[in-house]
């Protein structure tokens, strides 16, 4: 622990005992109180490192005129401090301890109401509970009842945290009395009395907590329905974590309330009465006692009469992941019939659903609840489509039909479901939120087995959806990503005519002219998608890719994402550009010829990446060039792209934004990894003379120069040198490492470095500037007077050449490889930017100095200094 | 109570309401579908059209070559077109007092009314409902006047010959009404005969019945109305919205409690949604001009259009579209973008504002400042040397039967880079395009039709809670085509009144009071006594003196005294003495309290007997019955005067006297 921090951490607690309200903000009490722990997880006794926290505890608690905030503070920091045996003996013996987890104590000054007061009550609490001293002292001052009276706490958050306490105690008392059940035969006497007295205890905190439970799980009114979501929570919480002893007699406590509960049928209840059902069962092996009953409970729940419950316990089934033939087939059942009876396409086989069910659920369709029930249906036809084929009532197909009559019904058009249940008609018509899970659920069925056969019927609704006039931007998205999807399952793309691909061009085209930028956006961003799908089938049985068979390949999309490189918004730009490389990438893969289109769109480019006033759409043009550098067969022969590398580094590296600098910066290296390749690892046998080994290393060395002067040509290595400086700490750090690499493949060979000498020029003085700074500070303080000494001293590194623009200059790249002291930079950049204003002294700092603000007189509150960071 | 429903469109209504001694027109729309059945007027010669060949009947039997050409494989009239007029042999037009306007829409048949038909009343509008309408006449006027046709073709009207013709013409119906466009002079003499109205203002019509039109939201001055008298209330709904376009928004509360509520003018687009519609003519315009083509829109010169312009404003720069001009063409393109602009307390809040800045409401003005939107009376003269393509052109008639769009049409119609999208929903867009067939050129049909929808429209009554809801019977049932929308017709409790061409519909309320006056002399004269808590009720004799529908009570006039004569004295004649009418009684007589006063008065031999209207009292030894009944009381004994006044006094006891 840093020396200073103990110096001047008894004038802290001077001043939080004090005042308490004059804090720098918030959270400081927080951070003062992570600072603590992380001293005793390093397994620093607290009181013994900070002796004054002692007094400060006695003092607050025994004043109990400070703020919530500070009471609750320390109430928690008692607890930390409590939470080792040593710590808390000490605390016992100053009578701090009985004091301060005193609820009366807080009650009678009329503290307790603060909910923050209570809440660090439980987590001190919770803290020190972690020894069986602690849990005789829990027991002695009867800290349990008020501990039970806070699980339906008022304050949500108080209850949330009490339950969690309780869950703790539990099985706090059940590892302590394993301990002492398997313990007793080797200790003495006295040991042996103690730990028979920690038996009694826990097991009278555990028949207290259980009756308790047991108690308030029963609903005796509706009021109450809140106070029993919290005990069920619970219950779920202590169901998942307690071991068998105690579970089992967890569970028989409470398996009657809970078997009442679940007769009563309280649709609110329903979710976490299943997710109780559902920790038990998941918990119980089958040779359980109980598991039978909680089998029974789950028929029950899954067997309800009101339809929405049904369909919620069915889906809380089929999330958890719980495999019974029986249970699951049921659930898949129940899930289907909404849409079974929707639509009218019977998914599920004749009675195997209770026809009064179906009538009930029916009922319900018609009122408005039916948006919920079907929503529900919808998103989790995922799983039902994990589910194996003897679960399931029908083939998926059937439920991909099913799931096109829905989408059918809500753009109106009722000719596929003539069965169906017309009072649902006019709610789910136009809904956007069924459209949108609905899609989502036909998306997700495209990788069921033997759909294929429904592609045309999918095709066209999507192209219907995406040609009509009144769907909602994000249902188009959905309808695209659908698209996409089950284009790339279907292997075989002949089925769909020319008529089908007609409309589907024509929609595209037209929603790539949309007024909604959302909508343009999407469509967009299909094309790229659509040229990364994998090659299919045409009719005539060739090997294409469906967007060459669809739209008719990049002379349709190409002029249409150009288009789109001139929209007014930025995120249309941006997802063109993508769409481009996206759309290009085969091209370049095959090495194929530029066409002029791709000459127009470089240039396009490049006037964004150097106008263009938004992040995004620069960003995409330097991820368009690395995914070009990257997927291009041999990115050297392409002139084009040779020549525009240096041009995107140079702006990349004056640009403002530190995502495109960081991309810049992504693109470098894949120069860099193209300019030194990994060698092959030499084969560990080969014998090698000295002669040739000369030979070789000079080769090598010729080698490396001339790829380091080709790099330095194409403006690579400024670029490092630039981004080294930048004031993005992301940036800077890339750029070292990247640096470093570079040291590591060149420096070693080049050693005769006074004939090799790389000029590189810099862009500016600026950074000149600011590596010689580097320079200096790491390797020669002395020198830091003059640039020009500092350069001499190391190896003329850096020269000045007068050339026309002025401005430009010189460096020597090895030299400044090696003078940099690149490593010590390293561990800088990767240490946290916020470390030096985050460390505890300075909190500690803060704490005093606001409190001296604050008791300055003339100081008024509104001038602080609000700082802006993101 | 009345109804005369004169039209069965239901978005050009024409309605006629008998209310308390007035005759009141509700609009005069004119349905122009008619002109469907007849060929297009070019402005510029066109071979195709003059070469088409006569229609003669398979058999022979019937030729009609010179009055229906076949084009396209249908059978059209080759004359000036002619437009279906409300219905006028139901009643009497002579007899309406006054005619009220909703919309410039509503008000196309008025010459046909106003004039020739013996109409001496009033009509009333909004200003800009008048100055626009106007426009739309003249414009209408002028598309027919600047071809004429002189022949008229009416043998293909024989019922005989109908019958026989094919497609369309074949059901077509009320042929005979059908009429020719009527002239300049008639639309001026029928439109100053319009008084202009305020929203919220009040009309007093004969003292009857007072009329107030409200803000109906739908479009520049469009109105609904309130007829109410003092104890009844009818609106009259027609063409309202309740979106945030150009117009004043939509006064709904004004509409509360009234007895009947005349509903018409929805939208004739219920499942097209106007923004989705918006949206998609601006892409479809969009993809048109980027493949190098040219977009032609049949549109009114007012209304959808300003809201068109509006939104091309903001998506032209989007959509890189600053280059393409805009061209607006009609005979009175020029006064419509300028009306709109001036109409400033007929806008919406956020324009209204405008109006106080240095820029104007509307930034159609802007599009011609910057020279992309021209505007232009007609193609010929200035256009011819300015017109420029690939272009978008706005210009009428929307049927594509008149008007400037028949030439574009014709010069555009052969590329399939053209396209024509359609965005008034009055017309069937296939029918319209019947006659150019067939067509290379891109048809997309966006209807924007922003009156209220099924959905808005049962939350608007929900809101206002009329007693009574007249509709016309279209609304009353889901529209053929989609027979299970039942969420596309009107559903409420009661069932809406259904009406058509011809109904004459008795209003379900019927006038129970009436508001009289008492003169103040009169009225210091009562007396009230109190009958029960605050309920005071007093006798009056008066004479009821009724003009101009007001009704007042007066003192009855004193005899004249009798002029002192010192001649002979003769007999005078008494003027009748007016006996003072006996006192009213009112209360019940209470069984077990009149028991007991009987008793008093040495009654006690009392049988009492209920009855279903009350009680009858047997008093035995005198032989005497007495029927209390709720509404009259009844002594029956024979033949002794004195018991009967003393039970007859007793009985009294227990009343109140007036």
């Amino acid at each position: 622990m840093d020396h200073e921090c103990v110096l001047i951490l008894p004038r802290v607690c001077e001043v939080l005992a004090a005042s308490g309200s004059s804090l720098p903000d918030d959270t400081s009490l927080e951070k003062l109180l992570d600072w603590f722990t992380t001293i005793t997880q390093t397994g620093v006794s607290l009181l013994e490192a900070c002796p004054c926290l002692l007094d400060f505890l006695s003092n607050v608690a025994f004043n109990s005129t400070s703020g919530p905030s500070i009471l609750s503070f320390t109430l928690k920091l008692a607890g930390l401090i409590g939470a080792s045996e040593d710590g808390f003996k000490v605390l016992e013996e100053c009578s701090v301890l009985g004091l301060v987890f005193d609820p009366r104590h807080w009650q009678e000054a009329g503290l307790w109401e603060d909910p923050c007061l209570r809440i660090g009550w439980i987590q001190g609490l919770k803290t020190i509970l972690q020894h069986s001293k602690a849990l005789r002292f829990f027991v002695q001052a009867g800290l349990i009842e008020p501990l039970l009276h806070l699980q339906t706490d008022s304050s949500l958050f108080v209850a949330s945290a009490a339950n969690q306490m309780l869950a703790h105690v539990l099985l706090l008392c059940e590892s302590l009395s394993s301990v002492g059940c398997n313990g007793t035969k080797e200790r003495d006497l006295e040991q042996n009395s103690l730990s028979m007295e920690t038996n009694q205890n826990c097991s009278g905190v555990i028949t207290k907590a259980l009756e308790y439970l047991n108690k308030c799980l029963v609903l005796k009114e509706t009021s109450q329905l809140s106070q029993s979501q919290q005990i069920l929570k619970l219950l779920t919480q202590l169901l998942v974590q307690v071991r068998t002893p105690l579970l089992d007699k967890l569970l028989l406590t409470v398996i009657d309330s809970v078997e009442e509960l679940v007769t009563k049928s309280c649709s609110q209840l329903t979710l976490p009465l299943m997710d109780v059902v559902l920790a038990a069962n998941s918990r119980l092996s089958d040779d359980h006692d109980p598991k039978q009953r909680i089998g029974r409970l789950l028929s029950l729940m899954l067997n309800r009469n009101n339809p929405v419950d049904v369909i919620q316990a069915a889906a809380a089934w089929l999330r958890s992941r719980q495999y019974d033939p029986v249970h699951t087939a049921h659930c898949a059942r129940v899930l289907l019939l909404p849409l079974d009876i929707v639509t009218g396409i019977s998914l599920l086989d004749e009675n195997s659903t209770a026809e009064e069910l179906r009538i009930l659920m029916t009922e319900q369709l018609k009122s408005k609840t039916c948006f919920s029930m079907i929503c529900v249906c919808l998103t989790n036809i995922p799983q039902i489509t994990l589910l194996a084929p003897d679960c399931l009532p029908c083939p998926q197909r059937r439920i991909v039909s099913a799931v096109l009559s829905l989408l059918k019904l809500c753009c109106g058009d009722t000719s596929s479901s003539s069965a169906g249940c017309v009072g649902v008609f006019r709610f789910v018509t136009g809904s956007s939120k069924v459209q949108k899970c609905s899609m989502e659920a036909l998306s997700a069925l495209s990788k069921s087995p033997e759909v294929e056969i429904l592609l045309p019927e999918v095709f066209k609704l999507l192209t219907e959806y995406l040609n009509s006039p009144s769907s909602d931007p994000s249902v188009l998205q959905k309808s695209y990503q659908a698209l996409i999807n089950w284009i790339g399952v279907c292997t075989d793309l002949s089925c769909i005519t020319g008529l089908l691909r007609e409309d589907l061009i024509q929609a595209v085209r037209k929603r790539a002219c949309d007024m909604r930028w959302e909508a343009r956006d999407s469509t967009v961003e299909f094309l790229g998608h659509l040229a990364e799908v994998q090659s299919c089938r045409t009719s005539a049985g060739e090997e294409r890719e469906p967007s060459n068979s669809l739209l008719g390949g990049c002379s349709f999309t190409v002029p249409l994402l150009k288009e789109a490189l001139q929209d007014l918004e930025s995120y249309v730009r941006a997802s063109s550009i993508s769409a481009l490389g996206q759309t290009l990438t085969f091209s370049w893969q095959q090495g194929a010829a530029l066409t002029q289109d791709q000459v127009e769109i470089v240039t396009r480019l490049q006037e964004i990446l150097s106008q263009d006033s938004e992040g995004f759409a620069r960003r995409a043009v330097v991820k368009y060039f690395i995914a070009w550098f990257s997927s291009c067969s041999s990115p050297t022969s392409c002139s084009l792209l040779v020549q525009s590398v240096p041009t995107v580094l140079s702006q990349g590296v004056a640009d403002l934004d530190w995502e495109v600098k960081l991309h810049t910066l992504e693109l470098a290296e894949l120069l860099l990894d193209q300019a030194f390749p990994n060698p092959a690892p030499p084969h560990p046998y080969a014998v090698m003379s000295h002669q040739s080994h000369r030979i070789h290393t000079q080769d090598k060395e010729s080698e490396l120069l001339s790829s380091l002067n080709s790099l330095v040509d194409r403006g690579v290595i400024s670029a490092l040198f630039c981004f080294l400086v930048d004031c993005d700490r992301p940036v800077a750090l890339k750029a070292c490492q990247l640096l470093l690499k570079l040291r590591h493949t060149v420096c070693p060979l080049m050693v005769s470095a006074a004939d090799t000498r790389v000029p590189c020029e810099l862009p500016g003085w600026s950074w000149v500037h600011e590596i010689r700074k580097i320079q200096g500070v790491n390797k020669d303080p002395h020198t830091q007077g003059g640039s020009h000494i500092g350069s001499e001293a190391h190896g003329e590194a850096v020269e000045e050449s007068t050339s026309a623009e002025g401005d430009s200059v010189c460096l020597c790249v090895c030299e400044v490889l090696r003078s940099l002291d690149l490593d010590e930079r390293l561990s800088i950049l990767t240490q946290s930017s916020d470390h030096i204003y985050n460390s505890p002294l300075s909190l500690l700092q803060d704490i005093i100095t606001a409190s001296t603000a604050n008791s300055h007189p003339n100081s008024e509150p509104g001038q602080e200094v609000i700082v802006d960071c993101y | 109570m009345k109804l005369y429903c004169l039209s069965g469109h239901p978005t050009l209504p024409c309605n006629v309401l008998k209310f308390k001694s007035t005759t009141i027109m509700l609009d005069c729309g004119l349905d122009t579908t008619s002109v469907l059945n007849f060929l297009p007027l070019p402005l510029v010669h066109s071979p195709r059209l003059s070469k088409l060949p006569g229609w003669i009947s398979k058999d022979g039997s019937i030729n009609l070559e010179k009055e229906l050409k076949e084009c396209a494989g249908r059978v059209f009239v080759d004359a000036q077109p002619e437009f279906c007029l409300p219905e006028r042999e139901l009643l009497d037009l002579s007899t309406i007092d006054v005619i009220l306007i909703s919309n410039y829409h509503c008000m196309m048949a008025l010459p046909y009314i106003t004039e020739h038909t013996g109409f001496t009343g009033t009509v009333y509008a909004t200003e800009p409902t008048l100055q626009i309408g106007r426009l739309l006449m003249e414009e209408l006027v002028n598309f027919m006047e600047r071809v004429p046709k002189a022949q008229a073709a009416t043998c293909w009207k024989n019922k005989e010959v109908q019958r026989m013709l094919p497609g369309p013409l074949k059901d077509a119906v009320d042929v005979w009404t059908w009429k020719r466009c009527y002239s300049m002079q008639e639309v001026n003499s029928a439109l100053s005969k319009v008084q202009l109205v305020g929203y919220s203002q009040k009309v007093e019509l004969f003292g009857a019945v007072q009329i107030s039109p409200l803000s109906s939201g739908y479009s520049l001055g469009s109105s609904n109305w309130i007829i109410q008298s003092h104890h009844e209330k009818v609106s009259y709904v027609s063409g309202s919205s309740l979106l945030t376009t150009h117009p004043q928004p939509m006064d709904q509360s004004s509409l509360k409690n009234s007895d009947v509520l005349i509903l018409t003018g929805l939208t004739q687009m219920p499942t097209a949604n106007p923004d989705g519609m918006l949206g998609e003519f601006c892409s479809n315009l969009a993809m048109t001009i980027r493949a190098g083509g040219n977009v032609l829109v049949p549109c009114y010169s007012s209304g959808v259009i300003y809201d068109l312009l509006e939104c091309l404003y903001q998506f032209i720069e989007s959509a890189s579209l600053g280059t393409t001009p805009f061209y607006f063409i009609s005979p009175v393109a020029n006064s419509s973008l300028e009306f709109s602009q001036i109409f400033a307390e007929w806008l919406c809040h956020n324009k209204q504002t405008k109006v106080y800045l240095p820029e104007p409401p509307f930034p159609h003005a802007e599009l011609i400042q910057t020279n992309k939107l021209k505007h232009y009376p007609s193609i010929h003269g200035d256009f011819s040397s300015e017109f420029r393509q690939p272009c978008v052109v706005f210009t009428g008639h929307p049927s594509l039967r008149f008007g400037d769009v028949v030439h574009f049409m014709e010069l555009w119609g052969k590329s399939s880079l053209n396209t024509v999208i359609f965005t008034e929903p009055d017309f069937s867009y296939l029918d319209a395009l019947a006659p150019y067939q067939p067509l290379a050129m891109k048809c997309v049909y966006c209807p924007i039709d922003t009156r209220l929808n099924f959905h808005q429209v049962s939350k608007l009554l929900k809101e206002v809670q009329p007693l009574n809801v007249v509709c016309p019977e279209q609304y009353t049932q889901p529209p053929v085509t989609q027979s299970h929308r039942s969420d596309l017709m009107l559903e409420l409790q009661p069932p809406p009144m259904p009406y058509r061409r011809c109904s004459v519909l008795s209003l379900p309320f019927r006038r129970r009071y009436e508001r009289v006056y008492i003169l103040p002399e009169l009225a210091n004269s009562l007396v009230p006594s109190e009958v029960k808590a605050g309920v005071s009720v007093a006798t009056v004799s008066a004479v009821l003196h009724s003009k101009d529908n007001k009704h007042t009570l007066q003192s009855v006039p004193k005899p004249p005294p009798v002029a002192p004569s010192k001649k002979r004295k003769r007999v005078i004649e008494e003027p009748p003495v007016t006996l003072s009418p006996k006192p009213l009684l009112s209360g019940a007589v209470p069984l077990e309290a009149f028991l007991a006063t009987l008793q008093k008065h040495g009654i006690s031999e009392v049988k009492v007997e209920e009855t279903a209207e009350g009680h009858i009292l047997h008093l035995q030894a005198e032989d005497t019955l007495i029927q209390l009944e709720e509404d009259g009381t009844h002594i029956v004994c024979d033949n002794n005067e004195p018991l009967r006044t003393t039970l007859r006094d007793l009985v009294l006891r227990f009343l109140q006297k007036l």
